[in-house]
């Protein structure tokens, strides 16, 4: 859950400059941006963490002392950003362009214009997919246990083992990610109600 | 007093617009006509540098701006002095009417809230939309969304506003009041430059007439000379065409 939490906010910071920066293809970072974008979007989490967990210390031995909660947090983060930046630079498109050009024609500048009329624009339409791949990151968070996090599926599985109550054991924990997740779509719900009241 | 001087702009190989010299007048209204695709909106944009014009110097008041050496900083002198009202509106989605008006007077001319309010409201209340500046863009209707375009443009008191076919795109059950405000406009001598497709209005509130072809400029003269008394055969044939 805390894994979730930090990362949501974290890909989201991330996920919006990438997308600033793809939307106005900025020389060079625009490239590492889809790279980084395909590379994330292109390979499969559980890949990403073990890469980022067991296969970086190796060559940078700084990274040795990461911790493996502190290596979900950074892979979720990644992972997540790239598909978010993809639906928000495709929300940023979807805001009329004319208003980009009256609000330069003003004499606003590009950021100014970006952060006042487009971004507000875009969160609106990209709110619903945002909140979707929060929903898929809560559930991300038990790949984690494979790093040797010991988040719920780590305890059940103790648990289980020692108990042999198998089956109890894996359904209560289906139980409690869908409660959690049954609660964010009611939030969702109220979300995107408030963000259509606005206009 | 408006100067705009050896403009031309490229896009790739095509020329769209050939060395165009104009000068405006304070307080004139200027109407541009011309067939479609002879760069009538691409020259409105250049003087806003919305499009970057190939060579030009254009000349504002004190302000000398040359396209191959225009700077950030003049670019946005340049862009607060010529005021844009578009075809589709373009106004702010996110912002009611008030905030329309306001949200360049606050971020572009850094007006405190309360002096910005105060003149959106007077500027909504001398064009009647006074009880509409709560209303999003989206509960407003064509001809009301477009003289809020137009009021966004009066509160910038910018030296000209450039019209890009205000009407074209409304309803004509609309038309009537956007022209109303800018037979206003003209009482109240604001410099304008207008591009229209509505030769009825234009031979009335032009103060003078341009007529476009291919990029360049053909002829201008008064609304009488242009309409009743063309000298070149392209003003002719373009007349007669819009005529029938
Ligand atoms: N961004 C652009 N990129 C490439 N070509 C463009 C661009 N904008 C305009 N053009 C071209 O420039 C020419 C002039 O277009 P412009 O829109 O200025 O004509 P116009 O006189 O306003 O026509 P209309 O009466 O139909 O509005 C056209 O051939 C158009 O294809
Ligand atoms: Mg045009």
């Amino acid at each position: 859950m805390q894994m979730a939490l930090i990362g949501v906010v974290f890909a989201l910071i991330l996920a919006i400059g990438l997308a600033v920066v793809r939307t106005f293809k900025v020389p060079v970072l625009n490239q590492l941006a889809m790279l980084f974008i395909s590379f994330f979007r292109g390979t499969p989490l559980l890949v990403q963490l073990f890469l980022l967990y067991y296969g970086l210390p190796r060559v940078f031995p700084i990274l040795i002392n990461m911790d493996a909660f502190t290596a979900s947090v950074i892979g979720l983060t990644l992972h997540f950003a790239a598909y978010k930046a993809e639906s928000i630079r495709a929300a940023i498109m979807a805001v009329d362009k004319s208003q980009m050009e009256a609000a330069l024609s003003t004499g606003m500048t590009s950021s100014q214009a970006m952060r006042r009329i487009i971004l507000p624009q875009a969160a609106r339409i990209a709110t619903p997919s945002l909140m979707n791949y929060f929903i898929d990151m809560i559930k991300s968070t038990s790949l984690a246990f494979t790093l040797g996090v010991t988040e719920i599926m780590a305890k059940t599985q103790m648990e289980a083992s020692s108990s042999f109550y198998f089956f109890e054991s894996y359904l209560a924990v289906a139980l409690i990610y869908w409660g959690v997740v049954l609660i964010f779509t009611q939030l969702q719900v109220h979300l995107e109600r408030y963000l259509n009241k606005a206009y | 007093m408006i100067k705009v001087a050896n403009l031309s702009k490229h896009f790739g190989d095509n020329v769209v617009l050939r060395q165009i010299d104009l000068d405006i007048k304070e307080g004139e209204t200027t109407v541009i006509i011309g067939p479609s695709g002879t760069g009538k909106s691409t020259l409105l944009r250049c003087l806003n540098f919305l499009e970057h014009p190939t060579s030009a110097t254009i000349t504002i008041d004190d302000l000398v701006v040359d396209a191959n050496s225009a700077t950030k900083k003049q670019i946005t002198a340049l862009r607060k002095k010529t005021a844009f009202v578009f075809q589709n509106y373009a106004l702010f989605a996110n912002k009611t009417a008030l905030e329309n008006i306001t949200e360049g007077l606050i971020t572009v001319r850094g007006k405190s809230a309360v002096i910005a309010k105060q003149e959106a409201q007077a500027i909504l209340k001398s064009i009647g939309l006074a009880d509409k500046q709560d209303y999003y863009p989206s509960a407003l209707s064509g001809g009301q969304q477009q003289r809020i375009g137009i009021a966004r443009a009066m509160a910038a008191q910018s030296k000209v506003i450039l019209f890009d076919e205000p009407t074209s795109a409304l309803d004509p059950e609309w038309v009537g009041e956007v022209l109303g405000l800018m037979r206003q406009l003209a009482k109240q001598k604001q410099t304008m430059l207008i591009v229209t497709h509505e030769m009825q209005f234009a031979k009335e509130i032009a103060d003078r007439v341009i007529f476009m072809d291919q990029g360049q400029i053909i002829e201008q003269g008064s609304a009488d000379m242009i309409f009743n008394n063309p000298q070149d055969p392209r003003t002719r044939t373009f007349l007669q065409r819009v005529n029938q």
